[in-house]
């Protein structure tokens, strides 16, 4: 906790002193962003500082071969990174050592360059074991912190701040939807729930910019259309706050929530635009 | 953009009710008077006496146009242009109002493609209105989007289950079917035919793109027919399967109006509700047809199978396509196998005569299977006034025919076309939702 309040200060003190930052602001978009664009610099800068402290914890957990704590500790640590995505991809290198799933290999689960999350997943559900683990994990505890630091150093352009709320939703719809993400674990709703998270924070974050474009309407649509998929989500959560497996998903829900998806991916890629992002 | 044409399908029996069918668009924004040369209209009096079936002659301009308003929707007994796709989504609509928006919305956008015109500018930050795919004017080359319903679309929806049209049912396996769940059933079906298949292609996305709160894309299939340019003696002929033979031979006259009011379409007497008079039953079969094996298969057994002969289409002991086979001299089946295809369809007895279907299918190719054979075969499409005593009747005097062996039926499913839309004031589908709002089922 205090090591996440002392980050957010140091945070904001960075989004608000870079002089990059808002020099590449007042150049390419309205001074409206300003505020919005250092919320979500802190927003992802504790969400990269909480990726790193969880994959500590599940990192462990692989070395001390306890697998059932690993299992229990997957889903949860991976949320941050999907919240988060739309700047953690600005990292390609990152994000396939980090997120790749077996199919972008050509020899899919054998592929020895398989790594990160997924490679973890496909050993503790499929081969219910540790063992040969250990780089992978050290290799993910690596990558993760060095995601950290570049992001930190990073300027964040407005357009893929802006464009990062239907990036999520984009990604949810073509890849996640399917429920082939955590096709071991079968957590897919721990991810879903991140993917909106993060694309909500978005929206939230810009809703003061866009109220005074006159975009009222829009702005109830994008909000009901939020409401509806935490509504859908709410009923799949566990008492422990996670949430059951994703084959638990009725058709009819996942049918909903693809409507939805689609609908929010429609309407937040008009955010650029709205906002005068190229 | 008025159309001359308003009646699809008109069954009055009086004329020919495709006179002008296939509509000439002129002025078709600035490049349709660029383009619209003299040759069309005589295209138009060309589409006379065509059968659905007939292969596509190759001649088509892009500026043509079916009709969208009329008794019954296009795409049924309009003559099948080259190319279709059959799509099925599943639909998320909870409520009547949900439902009623929907299909208003569907009609907007299936007046739009079907008839064409300008595609609205915005603002160059903003994603465009269009996938552009057909460029700034949208063409209507021949476009019909047809709509149906299906049986868990009014199954799932207490105010829409005491409107189910009679006959509408889950597709069930037959025993032949190897079914792909992946590859099955659906609310609604679209069923897009045209000349290009970019087309289809362009409608597709224009419609997933403006109703992405209502409908999810379920299966798709995409198929085609050969054109055959016409022959000096205006002769027509049905196009070719993949297995290389005639399809749609003895097919009902889809220009006889009288007819296909018994055949394909649901009105008085039927039963059905009264929302439902003017639309038909659609049966829709993807069927994979082991073309490898076919291609090994000797002549003479090829054509025992179906009952015709393979380059002229003409059943045995005929010469031309059309000519009609006489089974009652053939008792034995000396001639025409007893369980060649087409005398297990259709027999030619007066009782066979409940069992007509009109068939308006594409052939498709889709690649590779994993074991490295061709994936190619039939989207079967047949319409029907009774989905029992058509399709589901000739299908099951069809199990167990010889063709079984090269043939797999592995998706589909079943819809009930919605009738046509009489004027722009009008939506698809607006009686349904009418009959909905009126307490007791007006059956």
């Amino acid at each position: 906790m205090n090591f996440t309040r002392h980050l957010r200060a140091g945070a904001l003190a960075f989004a608000l002193s870079t002089t990059a930052l808002t020099g590449a602001m007042a150049q390419d978009a309205s001074l409206d962003l300003v505020e919005p664009l250092a919320q979500y610099k802190i927003y992802v800068a504790e969400n990269t500082a909480e990726l790193v402290k969880d994959t500590e914890a599940f990192v462990k957990a692989i070395k001390d071969g306890d697998v059932e704590k690993a299992k229990e500790l997957f889903a949860p640590t991976r949320t941050s990174y999907e919240a988060v995505e739309p700047i953690a991809e600005l990292f390609s290198d990152l994000d396939v050592s980090i997120d790749a799933r077996a199919d972008d290999y050509e020899k899919g689960e054998e592929d020895p360059t398989f790594t990160g999350f997924h490679r973890l997943e496909y050993g503790l559900w499929e081969e219910g074991s540790t063992e040969g683990l250990d780089e992978y994990a050290d290799q993910l505890m690596e990558d993760v912190k060095e995601l950290n630091s570049r992001i930190n150093e990073l300027t964040f352009p407005p357009e893929t701040v802006v464009g990062g709320a239907a990036a999520l939703m984009e990604e949810v719809a073509a890849t996640k939807i399917s429920g082939e993400e955590d096709r071991y674990s079968r957590t897919d709703l721990w991810d879903f729930k991140a993917n909106f998270d993060g694309a909500y924070k978005i929206f939230d974050l810009l809703k003061p910019v866009l109220e005074e474009k006159d975009s009222e309407e829009f702005l109830k649509t994008v909000q009901g259309n939020f409401d509806d998929v935490y509504e859908v989500l709410e009923e799949y959560e566990t008492d422990e706050g996670g949430y059951v497996s994703y084959t638990k998903l009725s058709d009819e829900d996942r049918n909903l929530l693809s409507t939805k998806v689609n609908t929010l991916a429609e309407d937040l890629s008009t955010l650029r635009g709205k906002l005068g992002l190229g | 953009m008025t159309d001359k044409t308003k009646d699809n399908g008109n069954h009055s029996g009086f004329g020919c009710p495709f006179t002008s069918r296939r509509q000439v668009l002129f002025g078709l924004g600035g490049a349709g008077s660029a383009l619209a040369f003299g040759a069309f209209p005589a295209r138009a009096e060309e589409g006379d006496g065509h059968q659905v079936t007939d292969a596509p002659t190759g001649l088509n301009s892009t500026l043509e146009r079916v009709p969208f308003y009329g008794k019954h929707q296009a795409g049924i007994v309009t003559p099948r242009p080259a190319t279709g796709i059959m799509a099925a989504f599943d639909v998320v609509a909870r409520t009547p109002e949900d439902l009623e928006t929907m299909l208003r919305k569907l009609t907007e956008r299936i007046v739009f493609l079907t008839q064409g015109g300008e595609v609205p500018e915005l603002d160059p930050k903003l994603p465009p209105p269009d996938s552009g795919i057909l460029g700034p004017v949208v063409a209507p080359d021949n476009l019909t989007i047809t709509v149906g319903l299906g049986a868990s679309l009014f199954e799932r929806r207490e105010f829409l289950t005491p409107l189910k049209p009679r006959t509408l049912q889950r597709m069930t396996q037959f025993p032949n079917d190897a079914l792909d769940a992946e590859r099955c059933h659906g609310d609604l079906s679209l069923q897009f035919c045209a000349n290009l298949q970019d087309t289809n292609i362009h409608a597709l996305r224009d419609i997933v793109k403006n109703l992405p709160e209502y409908l999810v894309l379920r299966w798709m299939q995409e198929g085609d027919v050969p054109v055959i340019p016409p022959k000096p003696d205006g002769e027509t002929e049905s196009a070719r399967n993949f297995l290389g033979f005639r399809d749609g031979s003895a097919n009902p006259d889809s220009n006889d109006g009288i007819l296909m009011q018994k055949v394909v379409w649901v009105g008085e007497g039927d039963g059905e509700p009264q929302w439902a008079h003017g639309g038909t039953y659609q049966a829709v079969r993807i069927i994979r047809n082991f073309v490898e094996r076919w291609d090994r298969t000797p002549l003479k057994e090829q054509e025992e199978i179906f009952g015709r002969k393979k380059d002229s289409g003409a059943p045995f002991g005929g010469t031309r396509e059309s000519d009609v086979p006489d089974y009652t001299r053939d008792p034995q089946g000396e001639l025409t196998p007893l369980d060649a295809h087409i005398r297990l369809a259709n027999p030619r007895t007066p009782e066979a005569d409940d069992n007509l279907i009109l068939r308006r299918p594409f052939n498709y190719s889709n690649g590779v299977t994993k074991s490295g054979q061709l994936d190619q075969g039939l989207l079967f499409i047949a319409y029907q006034a009774d989905l029992e005593k058509g399709f589901i009747a000739v299908q099951t005097k069809l199990n167990g025919e010889p063709l079984e062996e090269y043939i797999k039926p592995v998706g589909g499913g079943y819809f009930f076309v919605l009738p046509g839309v009489s004027g722009p004031d009008r939506y698809l589908g607006q009686d349904l939702i009418e009959a909905v709002s009126t307490a007791d089922t007006p059956i």
